[in-house]
This record gives structure tokens, C-alpha cells and sequence, in this order.
């Protein structure tokens, strides 16, 4: 009962503050008409309501998950087996990752469905599944990880050159986006067990910079898409 | 009055389903070939899973027929305004309130006080924080605005980012760049995002593809160059004290 509450909290403090400075702004300059504004408390209602009960699923059933194959890894001892169920993992965490879809959403609609929808929300996929992938052979052969952050943002940048114009501004929100309220908190319960089986490796940081790396990769792999489609 | 708020639903259940079902299949092929799990916890993880499924629908639903709507109509009405410019001080505004009482932050501070030793205080990093995160969403309106290209502020950005890195202790710099996510809230993607769009649809020579888009990437450079800073200035400090 007490993580309910404290959910509850959570959301309404992270929602709350911008809902007030709108009702302000509503009444102070914007002045849109009454139903139209009604439609963002409707917004509000349901993006809260659902982001309590999205927060409880993940601690009851999606944690878990992660957890529990993360700490099923030792038995396994293979480390291919272990970059592969990372990967895997990396895949179908985003494919649910709340954010990403609102991102894909819009860029479906704002593009008027010439970037598909569910392309996009399988391109940053199949990049952070990649890095995941990465990140994890960084911690088993010990590489710094300033070289794989400074490497991954000159390819970024290359890239850039290449990619039409329409998709440059979507690739690097893409980076931004898996990082919303269920892949980063899954990759971490999961990085705890990957680290156990690694352990004995001097990794007092390893756990650390898996997040940064998975931005990483959905960004490439949008810009990659953008080449293709250009 | 006419106020929808089911409109649609169908399609989102149907998203929701896709979006959960890669997830489970891999969880139950796991639980067969090698978590075997006992039934009891199978249970809880289903409890789990349906769950998030009714979050995740209302909130795509909210965002749908309540934030995409009314958050674009904002941004026309601001966009289509005599004085544009108040723009880039409402974004600042919206910024520093999304992230003022952001829960992910918290933990953020539990990393920053255990790698500075308590050095820096706990509100020094949230303020830093909001400035910072107003400050790139002031910046996303100022570009849309302007037209300037994402690349002419995210390059330098992650350039100065590299550049501190230099500077600062590696633990340091782990944390700064796994901040990256800490200020992308709920607000900012949903909303903040609809509202950037909708200025972007009425400004003339703008496209919303190009010059909206982009904002996201803004917020996230915000805490890794925070967190850089202040670990600038713990740096100093050691060095100060030798």
C-alpha cells in the first residue's frame, strides 16, 4: 500500500507544477476556447491516471522480469548467450517504452504517416537493443567508457552530414526518449545481474554509463534510417 | 460542449496490446526454458503485466485525445501571437517547473552526494538542474523561432560535454551522462513536445519536422552538462585543498 501512495505522489508532483503555469498562461494570454481547454484536463486526468498505473505494473511484473534473467544469467555461464538475451531484452523493453511511442506518434502524424509508426518504434529498438548489446561486452573486456561515448557521438555527428534534413531533428530526440519511465529502471534491475556474473572484474563504475550508451544507439540507428529513406 | 475522451480507443488498445506482447512472449519463454519460476510469482508478474497495460492504454489515450489536441492548439495561438519572443521565456517557465519536482531526480541527488562526498548540496543540484533543463527549452523555442539547425546547438553541446569530461573525475562522468535521462519527464515529451509542434505548424517558412523536433535532445544535454559543472567545480575544490 505504501508504493501506491508513494506513486501517486510521484505523478502528481512531476504533473501537477506544468498543469498549473498552463491553467495561468489559459487565463492570461492564451484564452483558448473553453472545450478545446477542457480536452488538456481531460489530457491531464489520463496521462496521470495512467502513468500510476503504468509505474505499479512495472514494479509488480516488469522489474521482476528483468531481475529475475538478470540473476538466471550465471547459470548459463555462456557470454554469447548473455549479449544475446541482453539484446533481446533491449528490444522488447523499448518496443513498451511509453515515451518512445508518444515520440513515434507524433512524428507519424506530424509527417502525415510518411515516417510509419511502427518503423520508427522498431529502428530505435533494434539501435538500443544494439548498444545493450555493446554495453555489455564494454563491462566483460573492460573498456573505458569515454572511448565507446566519444567514438559513438563522431559517428553521430559524421552521419549527420548525410542524413536528409527532416530526420536529423527526430534522430537525436530519439536519444532522448528511451530513457523514459521503463527502460532505464529495467536495464538497471537487469545490469545488477549481469554484473554478478561478471563479477571478480575490477567494475566499481560498470553499471554505470549503460544508460548513456543506450542513447547512443537509437540515434545512429535513426540517422541510418533517414539515409536509407533519403 | 463537446469534450471526447474515448475517441479512438480501440486503435490505442490495440497499440498497447503490440506494444506489451514481445515482452511477454519473452518472459514465458524464459519462464519454460530456464527461470521456472513457481506459480505463485507467475501470478504476480501477470498481475504485473495487466497493470501496466490499463496505465499504459490511458496514458497514450490522454495523450492523444488531451495533450496532442490542446498542447498543438496552445503553440498556434502562442506562435500566431504579435509578440513571439514571450515564447522563449514561457519555455524557460515550463522548463524549470517540469523538472522542479521531477521524482527521478531524487536518485540522481543520492549519486551525486556519494560520488562528491557530500560536497555538493542536494539543492544546488536541483536548481542546477531546472536552470538548466528552462534554459534548453527557452533555447528549442529560440531555435524554432530563429530556424536555426538542431546540429549548430547539439554539436557544440556535446562538445563542450566532451571537453569537461576531460576535466572531471570518470565517476563523475558516469553520472552526468546517465542524468541524461533524469529530466525528459512525463510533461516534456507529452506536452511541452505538442506545444513546440503547434508553433512550429503556424510560423511562416517553419517545418515542424525539422525546426519543432529537437527539443527532446535539448532537455536531455541539459543534466550532462550540469552534473559536468559541478563536478568542474568539485574538481577545483580538491585541487584548492591539496
Amino acid at each position: 500500500m505504501q508504493n501506491v501512495r508513494e506513486t501517486i505522489s510521484e505523478v502528481v508532483q512531476a504533473v501537477l507544477p506544468v498543469t498549473l503555469i498552463v491553467i495561468l498562461l489559459q487565463f492570461t494570454i492564451i484564452w483558448l476556447p473553453m472545450e478545446d481547454f477542457l480536452q488538456f484536463i481531460v489530457g491531464v486526468v489520463f496521462v496521470s491516471a495512467g502513468l500510476i498505473f503504468f509505474l505499479l505494473g512495472v514494479h509488480i511484473g516488469l522489474l521482476p522480469i528483468g531481475e529475475l534473467i538478470g540473476s538466471a544469467l550465471p547459470r548459463m555461464g555462456k557470454v554469447w548467450l548473455i549479449v544475446l538475451i541482453s539484446f533481446i531484452l533491449g528490444f522488447v523493453v523499448t518496443v513498451a517504452e511509453p515515451d518512445v511511442r508518444v515520440l513515434a506518434n507524433y512524428v507519424d502524424s506530424v509527417s502525415d504517416g510518411e515516417v510509419n509508426r511502427n518503423l520508427l518504434i522498431y529502428t530505435v529498438a533494434l539501435g538500443l537493443a544494439i548498444f545493450v548489446g555493446l554495453a555489455v561486452l564494454r563491462i566483460i573486456f573492460d573498456i573505458p567508457i569515454k572511448y565507446l561515448l566519444t567514438g559513438g557521438y563522431l559517428l553521430i555527428f559524421t552521419l549527420a552530414f548525410f542524413v536528409p534534413e527532416q530526420f536529423i531533428s527526430i534522430s537525436f530526440d530519439a536519444g532522448g526518449v528511451t530513457t523514459g519511465p521503463l527502460a532505464v529502471p529495467f536495464i538497471l534491475a537487469y545490469g545488477i545481474g549481469v554484473a554478478a556474473v561478471l563479477g571478480g572484474r575490477k567494475s566499481s563504475d560498470s553499471g554505470f554509463g549503460l544508460v548513456a550508451l543506450a542513447s547512443i544507439g537509437p540515434v545512429l540507428a535513426v540517422l541510418i534510417l533517414g539515409i536509407i529513406y533519403g | 460542449m463537446n469534450v471526447t475522451v474515448f475517441n479512438g480507443i480501440t486503435s490505442v488498445i490495440m497499440e498497447v496490446v503490440f506494444a506489451l506482447i514481445p515482452l511477454v512472449l519473452f518472459f514465458l519463454i524464459a519462464q519454460v526454458f530456464f527461470l521456472r519460476l513457481p506459480w505463485k510469482k507467475v501470478t504476480d508478474i501477470i498481475k504485473g503485466i495487466f497493470l501496466a497495460f490499463i496505465g499504459l492504454t490511458l496514458f497514450l489515450q490522454g495523450v492523444h485525445v488531451g495533450f496532442e489536441p490542446a498542447g498543438t492548439m496552445m503553440g498556434e495561438v502562442l506562435g500566431s501571437m504579435d509578440n513571439k519572443w514571450i515564447l522563449i521565456p514561457i519555455g524557460f517557465v515550463l522548463g524549470f517547473v517540469a523538472t522542479i519536482a521531477e521524482p527521478a531526480i531524487r536518485i540522481l541527488n543520492h549519486e551525486v552526494d556519494k560520488v562528491s562526498g557530500g560536497y555538493i548540496p542536494q539543492n544546488v543540484l536541483l536548481y542546477t538542474l531546472c536552470i538548466g533543463v528552462g534554459f534548453s527549452i527557452a533555447l528549442a523555442m529560440l531555435r524554432l523561432l530563429a530556424g536555426i539547425p538542431i546540429v549548430w546547438l547539439v554539436l557544440p553541446g556535446y562538445v563542450i560535454a566532451l571537453i569537461m569530461m576531460q576535466f572531471t573525475s570518470p565517476t563523475f562522468t558516469s553520472v552526468a551522462f546517465d542524468a541524461g535521462g533524469v529530466a525528459t519527464g512525463p510533461m516534456t515529451v507529452t506536452f511541452i513536445m505538442a506545444v513546440a509542434l503547434g508553433v512550429g505548424e503556424v510560423l511562416p517558412g517553419r517545418d515542424p519536422m525539422i525546426d519543432s523536433f529537437g527539443m527532446i535532445a535539448l532537455v536531455a544535454l541539459a543534466p550532462i552538462i550540469s552534473v559536468l559543472t559541478l563536478g568542474l567545480l568539485y574538481a577545483w575544490k580538491e585541487r584548492r585543498n591539496d
